[in-house]
């Protein structure tokens, strides 16, 4: 029974990194109707990046949770500015390409600096693990859990209710519309992406001592955060933060009583069966009538 | 182009691609006055009304709004600038609700002295009662309510509006007309673009006729009644 | 007589050139050194992969990430069975095609639900199996450490010489690369540029999308396993790793670098990419780097990739202009055209289409006199909105019924519905007595039944010529491969095909268009294609959604007259939606008015309009004029 319990919150642990990821995501589809396949180049920068602060500039965590998103954001938003808003005319072909190849690139920007090594950064919460019961959790898992769970609650509730988040889901809704209350498109884009980008790194943060800084990262976080977002239906933050939780809990679960390497296989399975028996998503949100 | 007017238009000719929606249209628009924009399907009224907006690309022409150049802004900049549109499909947020939706037209108003909520609410009695419901569950008349309130949160000095009756009953049309003709006495221009006749009469003082892209009549509505050129103008 | 002699020879000139470019490039590199056979040996097998992705992601616009898993499959499929049974290469090239095909058919059945991102996120997961399978399956494919290839062996000799495996690569290329580009350059490949360009369009033409994206999986991924199985002799051991996600999206590169629109892009980008690496050593760690960059840039700045920059270069130092067909017409062509069109000769429509294909329908399942279409009661609802009310129409055969109606009425709903596009929520639709409603829009044309679209739906890539030639039908899978076939040598019904397309051109006024891009014509023009394609197949009958909208008076009437003769001299029945209600009055001998999703008049165009019912549907109730 206890064993159940640690896997599933370090399945939390897990899940909720992954949730921050598709919340990111999810933020951007939403308000640019792009889905942004570089996503997992962001995390990886931003375990990167933190490492970054916090291994070679010897700072301290907290300054990592603030810089890194901010600098993620920061790239996201030149990303969008230099590359995508020339190619708003084109087709969903080309923009889905370079959004690929972007992704890629930002991976291989990684390797040539630090090589296929997987870098390991120190635990952001030192301590004792905690004991209850028969039960051990350690502080990094909790802070992991409580940290990026509140990190998605906040971003979910910015999004929803700031006048900040209105602009987005605006645009999101109607971009006519949007237009006619005074909101510029390439203003809100670039909002979009650098709130996306920033939601990506502080999942890079989160990441980076958990899951080690390498490569991989992009392709794993980027496999992660669009199954979950694909459970949440694509256009729900709700649903892509319920999917990421899923999801881990999914995984941790087959690592812990199947094998480690249907580990792996897990998101994928998970992605085609919602595909094919819901791809509206197992929990979005009911689509309003187009008004 | 007169001195006075708010809105003049010269020269508009607007293409969608390979096909001319308008071509070569002027009016001009009175401070204070409403103006209809009459002619049958397709004749390029709306294209005209949202290339003035800023909605959508004009080929050419020269747009003049309050003195100022508007001609290349685009729909986000003119709102801005006191021109507000009411489209004609409405195009609101679906998941919106009524108050949040005049929230965020109040972005379009900023650095300007804005129009409270409540001022809305004195016009829309009905939006009033609903201020918390979704706009996608509102009736069509309160959803089209609901698209002039938008637009009048701008605090627009002249309103354009396309088909504000299409697709609602007579009560209803009846109370958009009321509703309308305060809109105008409380100083804000209009530009109405009708196929009912009735609405127009009611409302405007002077209309230009579009048919397939081309003014073909401008004069007083009393006389646009009276001729068979409208009828020409729709059934030709 | 010669004539068909030469033009054979013309079409086999250009199908072979492909495969006999990579044999020259084989014979060349004969004379080089060892070191650069072998460079030769990889880039032959890249330019292979690279031809099938300009049939996926090139021509079908499908984004592919399982090419890694592709040329895995291939690779271990023909190392076992040679490791195992000891199969010689030939065959053992044939079991890792096949199970390339079976692979690519296993991907394709659920991914075409899917279209752009989700489509590419399923081959992701595909991809990202079979390497884990493939890892995970030790006995059988040796794991994570990998499997070592023998030599190849072919009719009893081992081939070790990087001059034999040259030879053996270059050859066993150009053999694949031959059918491949049979089917590109055919209706098979046209009817995929068509089904990317718009699907609504070519599935009204017979075009399925659901068969034509499995067809072009299971061909690309037979090829690109055959590339696989080709060239891991050469790399004397296989991994899992290297096929990975990474060597997939790379791969994806090379019809983007190359050119996306024919096959010589996949040639180009295959082989040029492919032996980057080996000929850039120092810059081998940025490679992928650059790769991804160039990809960017290429889809920013140079959409038509190095195909199009090599052919603006060699039209340059030729001393010629801008491409013909990268603009618009100049305007003397289009007014030679309009002055065609405007003595639209009656006798000559005739003639032109009764020499064209006979019309296969099948007339023997009518029941005589039933109306050409029927439509029963149809309603449909969104949600609240009820967009269209229990609605019943007639039309007779022969008749130009027209339908109109203010905005909103509901008429291109109807529409939609009659022609299978949306289903309805009741009603039944009958067609020559015949209840169509649950016949799949793809199978409407064989029925006689064609239509014409709000928005033009043609192909803007595809030349006037081919947008009449899909018209014609026979456009399943089987069918169409058969017609590439024949198109390679000029055979069959190809020369018949032509006359047909060439007739129903002429007779819309377009003849002097026919190699133009759709995309180039002007609306009008464009509008008339849309003709040409619905009458080269004989319908009996025609449903045009709002044909003469956004064109000129001038060309309004034009129009009418050609619609006129197609019905005086096809007997063609013709239904009709338009806002324009002087055209309708001045084409059609009898109207249906809509309003609200309901009919509230029908009758004789003249009195229809007169009534007072449709005048305040159209003004409101005031409209007394």
């Amino acid at each position: 029974m206890s064993e159940f319990v640690m896997v599933v919150i370090g399945g939390l642990a897990f899940g909720a990194i992954y949730a921050l990821a598709a919340i990111g995501i999810v933020v951007i589809h939403k308000a640019t109707k792009t889905v942004n396949f570089a996503h997992g180049g962001f995390v990886l920068f931003g375990a990167f990046a933190a490492y970054l602060v916090v291994v070679k500039l010897q700072w301290t965590y907290w300054a990592a949770y603030v810089i890194v998103p901010l600098l993620i954001g920061g790239i996201a938003t030149v990303i969008e500015l230099t590359i995508l808003r020339p190619l708003r005319k084109a087709d969903l072909f080309t923009v889905i390409t370079a959004t690929i190849f972007i992704g890629i690139g930002l991976s291989e920007i990684y390797r040539l600096s630090y090589n296929t090594e997987i870098l390991a950064m120190p635990n952001p919460i030192p301590g004792r693990p905690f004991l209850i019961g028969d039960v051990i959790l350690t502080r990094e898992q909790i802070w992991v859990v409580a940290g990026a769970m509140i990190s998605c609650l906040i971003g979910v509730l910015v999004f929803s209710h700031a006048s900040m988040g209105r602009s987005m889901r605006a645009m999101a809704s109607n971009v006519r519309g949007a237009t006619l209350c005074g909101y510029s498109v390439n203003r809100v884009y670039a909002l979009a992406w650098f709130v996306g980008g920033a939601l990506a790194g502080l999942a890079g943060v989160f990441a980076g001592p958990s899951k080690g800084v390498s490569p991989e990262l992009a392709v794993s976080m980027i496999t992660a955060g669009f199954v979950a977002a694909v459970i949440g239906g694509f256009d729900s933050l709700r649903g892509a933060l319920l999917g990421g939780l899923l999801l881990g809990l999914a995984e941790t679960f087959a690592a812990a009583y199947v094998s480690s390497a249907m580990k792996n296989a897990v998101s994928f399975l998970l992605l085609f069966v919602v595909l094919l028996w819901r791809p509206e998503g197992l929990f979005s949100e009911g689509k309003g009538r187009d008004v | 182009m007169s001195a006075q007017a708010i809105l003049s238009v010269q020269g508009l000719t607007v293409a969608h691609g390979a096909i001319v929606a308008v071509r070569d249209v002027a009016l001009e628009v009175a401070p204070g006055q409403c103006l209809a924009l009459l002619g049958p399907n397709g004749a390029g009224k709306t294209a005209s009304v949202e290339a003035i907006a800023g909605l959508l690309p004009k080929v050419s022409g020269r747009v003049m709004f309050n003195g100022e150049d508007i001609s290349g802004m685009p729909a986000s900049t003119v709102v801005c600038r006191g021109l507000a549109l009411v489209p004609q499909w409405r195009e609101l947020f679906a998941n919106f609700s009524v108050e949040e939706t005049l929230l965020a037209a109040t972005n379009a108003a900023r650095g300007r002295p804005a129009i409270s909520l409540e001022v809305i609410f004195e016009y829309f009695p009905r939006l009033k009662e609903r201020r918390s419901q979704i706009a996608g569950s509102l009736s069509g008349g309160e959803q089209q309510m609901l698209a002039i309130g938008r637009a009048l949160v701008t605090n627009p000095k002249m309103i354009l509006l396309d088909e504000p009756s299409a697709g609602l009953a007579v009560g209803i049309v009846k109370t958009m007309i009321d509703i309308i003709g305060r809109i105008q006495q409380s100083g804000v221009a209009i530009l109405l673009v009708e196929q009912n006749l009735e609405v127009a009469t009611a409302l405007a003082e002077r209309c230009v006729v579009l048919t397939a892209g081309r003014m073909v009549w401008s004069g007083t509505v009393v006389d646009a009644m009276k001729t068979d050129e409208i009828r020409e103008a729709y059934f030709a | 007589m010669s004539e068909r002699v030469s033009e054979r020879g013309v079409a086999m000139r250009r199908v072979i050139m492909p495969s006999v470019t990579v044999l020259l490039l084989t014979l060349a590199g004969t004379t080089l050194s060892n070191y650069w056979q072998y460079v030769f040996t990889i880039s032959i097998g890249a330019m292979v992969s690279g031809a099938a992705l300009i049939m996926l992601v090139g021509y079908a616009r499908c984004i592919t990430i399982a090419s890694g898993a592709m040329m895995a499959i291939g690779a271990y499929a023909s190392a076992i069975v040679v490791l195992r049974f000891g199969f010689s290469f030939p065959w053992a090239l044939l079991v890792g095609t096949l199970f390339g095909a079976l692979a690519g058919y296993v991907l394709a059945v659920p991914a075409v639900r899917f279209r752009s991102h989700n489509l590419a996120m399923v081959t992701l997961v595909f991809q990202a199996v079979t390497i884990i399978l493939l890892r995970e399956a030790k006995t059988l494919t040796g794991g994570a450490e990998g499997l070592n290839i023998p030599p190849p062996v072919l009719f009893g000799t081992v081939i070790t010489s990087d001059l034999g495996n040259l030879l053996l690569a270059g050859v066993a290329a150009a053999a694949v690369i031959l059918p491949i580009t049979v089917l590109l350059y055919g209706p098979f490949g046209k009817n995929l540029r068509a089904l990317a360009a718009n699907e609504v369009g070519a599935r009204a033409y017979g075009i399925s999308p659901r068969d034509y994206l499995i067809a072009a999986f299971v061909v690309s991924s037979a090829a690109i396993a055959f590339a696989g199985a080709l060239s891991a002799p050469r790399f004397r051991i296989i991994d899992p790793d290297s096929y990975g996600v990474l060597a997939a999206i790379f791969m994806l590169a090379y019809p983007i670098i190359g050119g996306m629109n024919s096959i010589w892009g996949g040639l180009l980008g295959g082989g040029v990419l492919r032996i980057l690496p080996e000929v850039l050593r120092p810059l081998a760690d940025y490679l992928e780097l650059i790769f991804c960059a160039l990809v960017v840039i290429t889809v920013m700045y140079f959409p038509g990739g190095l195909v199009e920059l090599v052919g603006k270069a060699s039209r340059r130092l030729r001393g010629k202009g801008a491409a013909a067909g990268d603009e618009s017409l100049p305007d003397s062509v289009e007014a030679a055209a309009a002055a065609a069109v405007a003595t639209v000769n009656a006798g000559g429509v005739r003639e032109a289409m009764m020499r064209a294909m006979p019309a296969a329908r099948n007339t023997t399942t009518d029941v005589a006199d039933a109306p050409a279409l029927r439509i029963d009661g149809m309603s449909k609802s969104y949600g609240a909105l009820q967009a269209v009310k229990n609605v019943s129409i007639e039309v007779a055969t022969g008749r130009l019924h027209g339908l109109m109606g203010p905005n909103g009425a509901g008429k291109t709903t109807l529409f939609n519905m009659a022609t299978g596009f949306t289903p309805a929520d009741s009603g039944t639709v009958w067609s020559f007595g015949r209840d169509i409603g649950s016949v799949p829009v793809e199978q409407r044309l064989g029925l006689g039944i064609a239509r014409t679209f709000q928005h033009v739906a043609i192909f803007p890539s595809l030349s006037c010529f081919d947008n009449t030639l899909i018209g014609l039908g026979r456009n399943g899978v089987g069918a169409s491969m058969r017609r590439s076939l024949d198109a390679a040598h000029a055979g069959g019904s190809v020369a018949e095909e032509r006359d047909a397309v060439m007739a129903a051109l002429d007779a819309v006024g377009l003849k002097a268009l026919a190699q133009q891009p759709a995309g180039s014509l002007s609306l009008g023009n464009q509008r008339r294609l849309e003709i040409a394609r619905a009458i080269v197949s004989r319908p009996r009958i025609i449903l045009l959604d709002e044909p003469v909208s956004g064109v000129g008076a001038d060309e309004a009437g034009r129009l009418r007259e050609l619609l006129l003769a197609i019905n005086r001299e096809l007997g063609v029945t013709m239904l009709v939606i338009e806002h324009n209600i002087g055209f309708l009055l001045s084409l059609c001998e009898r109207l249906t008015v809509m309003s609200y999703g309901e009919i509230i008049a029908e009758g004789a165009p003249d009195e229809v309009v007169a009534t007072q019912h449709v005048r305040s549907a159209y003004f409101g109730d005031k409209a007394a004029v």
